[in-house]
């Protein structure tokens, strides 16, 4: 017996809906830009840590040697010296650079006559390239002619001119060059956030009885701590991975007063201990990778 | 004097010695580099007593310092305009349309900017090495895509942002291509935008050193920062070409700086006048 089948009749849909092309357009735009980070951050990232693994060099190529590489690394000398320097120069660079950049957002936020000035001024030791900065700082601490000794022997503070980049001298020198280049990137990111905050809750808090102190901890505070968390990971990224400045200053001298861990990379690759070189950048990656995570997990709980 | 007063005091008084704080290394730079070698060495005074030229010369006839400039334009150049252009695309895509992966790539792009470069030079020189690009510009151009591309895009998403869809839209309603609309609508509205990030782009590349320093290996391929780090890297130092050539390299990233600021205040306020 045959029934009468009904074929309903069923509308076809195109393959290329709008939201698909869009999607396909999606993925074609963005696939420079992938392509490149895939292949020259993401692909040499992995490298790097492979590296480290191995005992490669520039004329021969690496065998494995397991954790040989961080096994002496951790023992040497010049390294523990990159950890110290390391620590020193971005906690004092970090603290210093925030203390002065949110005095001086603070400031530059009053509505202060020439205001525009100074706005402008702070720009300038960021805008210059900063290999400029730290070549004329070498200049300004030089003990023949620099401008620092010129100063201190003009005002008969010293008998014979400092070497600022000798001993124990070098690191604060490196320190506060480093701090002098990087301040304003603070001060302009702080006033940024400082000029989103409504006036009225000041007002607010004013009329509610608190006084300055009392309004910076609960009104300028919370409003900048956003900003305050992602400048602070930035800041001390860059600083740990700084190469300009203790390079073009004192190439990590004298002795390892000054090295950090780029420089001591920078120096095996010219010793072509590629190994080893790689070892020790990628040695400090851990703590990174959790300062990221920290911050990241402060910037949720908003 | 009444409170005001006082921290009114205090504030300029805070303000005045952070310019001259920040004026102070730039003025002495600027005048080493107007002093002849017995002002600066053997007779050293803060303001100069003869202003002169001569380190400028020394620096372009005797150092050849036209040649890095020559390089740094080259590879800083075709770093941006690249650069920016595949970020301007990638932006837009991230910004304005919808697929499945789209913020596992915006988190991608972010860590590739954390990434420092004292990370990747060491595996990035051997990579260079293997692809017979070391000591060319095209080598040093494609690797300054690694720092350029991520904050170029980053950069961008926040301009397209900005920038609210109903005009687009419109020209979609009216007939064009998606591409049309971001040719036709959103960029030239971006066009501030789009400038100034092109100049934060160029300076970040005019001033990178340390990718430099490995990869380019010749002297005449060298770009400005290496060349000025070469010669003060040794035992004898000519602050006065050095500090010559520090102006030289300093005055147009930092006048392009100032004007970038304008355009990014146009850029971002883009958005709010035609929306």
């Amino acid at each position: 017996m045959s029934q009468r089948v009904l074929i309903p009749a069923v509308r076809q849909r195109p393959f290329w809906t709008a939201s698909r092309q869009r999607a396909v357009i999606g993925y074609l735009f963005v696939l420079p830009v992938l392509a490149t980070l895939l292949l020259l951050v993401a692909y040499p990232f992995v490298y790097a840590i492979w590296i480290s693994f191995t005992n490669e060099t520039v004329a021969v190529s690496g065998q494995y040697v397991g954790f040989a590489n961080y096994a002496y690394l951790f023992g040497w000398s010049s390294f523990q010296a990159a950890i110290r320097n390391s620590i020193v120069l971005v906690v004092f660079a970090e603290i210093i650079k925030l203390a002065i950049g949110l005095g001086l957002a603070l400031l530059l936020n009053e509505k202060l006559p020439g205001r525009g000035f100074f706005r402008g001024m702070v720009l300038l030791p960021w805008a210059m390239p900063s290999f400029v900065a730290f070549i004329t700082f070498k200049m300004l601490y030089s003990p023949t002619g620099g401008g620092f000794d010129l100063i201190l022997g003009d005002l008969g503070l010293v008998s014979q001119p400092i070497n600022f980049l000798s001993s124990q001298l070098a690191l604060p020198s490196v320190l506060v060059a480093t701090i002098w280049r990087g301040f304003p990137f603070w001060v302009i990111s702080f006033l940024a956030a400082l000029q989103t905050v409504p006036e009225e809750l000041f007002d607010a808090a004013k009329t509610d009885g608190a006084n300055a102190w009392q309004r910076f901890q609960h009104v300028t505070v919370p409003s900048i701590r956003h900003i305050l968390l992602i400048v602070t990971l930035l800041s001390t990224i860059w600083t740990a991975n700084s190469f300009d400045n203790v390079w073009l200053l004192t190439q990590g001298g004298p002795g390892d007063g000054t090295v950090i861990f780029p420089v001591l990379a920078f120096l095996g690759l010219t010793n072509f201990q590629l190994g080893q070189a790689a070892a020790v950048m990628v040695a400090p990656l851990p703590v990174f990778a959790m300062l990221i995570v920290i911050v990241a997990g402060l910037l949720q709980r908003d | 004097m009444t409170t005001r007063a006082v921290r009114l005091t205090w504030s300029y008084a805070c303000l005045i010695l952070m310019t001259l704080v920040i004026l102070f290394p730039i003025y002495w730079m600027v005048g080493i580099s107007l002093k002849l070698p017995g002002e600066i060495y053997r007779d050293p005074t803060l303001v100069p007593q003869h202003v002169t030229l001569a380190n400028y010369v020394t620096l372009f006839v005797d150092k050849g310092f036209f040649q890095y400039i020559r390089n740094s334009l080259i590879v800083a150049g075709a770093a941006t305009v690249i650069s920016v252009f595949i970020s301007a695309l990638a932006a837009y895509s991230l910004v304005r349309l919808k697929y499945r992966m789209r913020d596992w790539i915006g988190r991608m792009i972010l860590f590739a900017y954390l990434t420092p470069s004292a990370l990747l030079f060491i595996p990035l020189s051997v990579i260079m090495a293997h692809l017979h690009l070391g000591n060319t510009r095209s080598g040093l151009i494609l690797v300054y895509l690694t720092f350029a591309t991520p904050l170029s895009t980053w950069m961008l998403m926040g301009f397209f942002r900005g920038i609210p869809f109903d005009l687009e839209e419109q020209a979609l309603v009216d007939g064009t291509t998606l591409l049309g609309a971001l040719v036709r609508v959103l960029l030239p509205l971006c066009a501030p935008g789009l400038v100034a990030v092109s100049i934060f782009t160029f300076s970040g590349a005019w001033s990178e050193l340390l990718l430099a320093l490995i990869l380019m290996t010749s002297p005449d391929k060298q770009t400005v920062p290496v060349a000025l780090q070469e010669l003060i890297v040794g035992d004898v130092f000519l602050w006065g070409p050095i500090m010559a050539g520090s102006v030289v390299s300093a005055i147009p990233v930092m006048v392009l700086y100032f004007a970038a600021q304008r355009f990014v205040v146009q850029g971002l306020a883009a958005g709010a006048v035609k929306g």
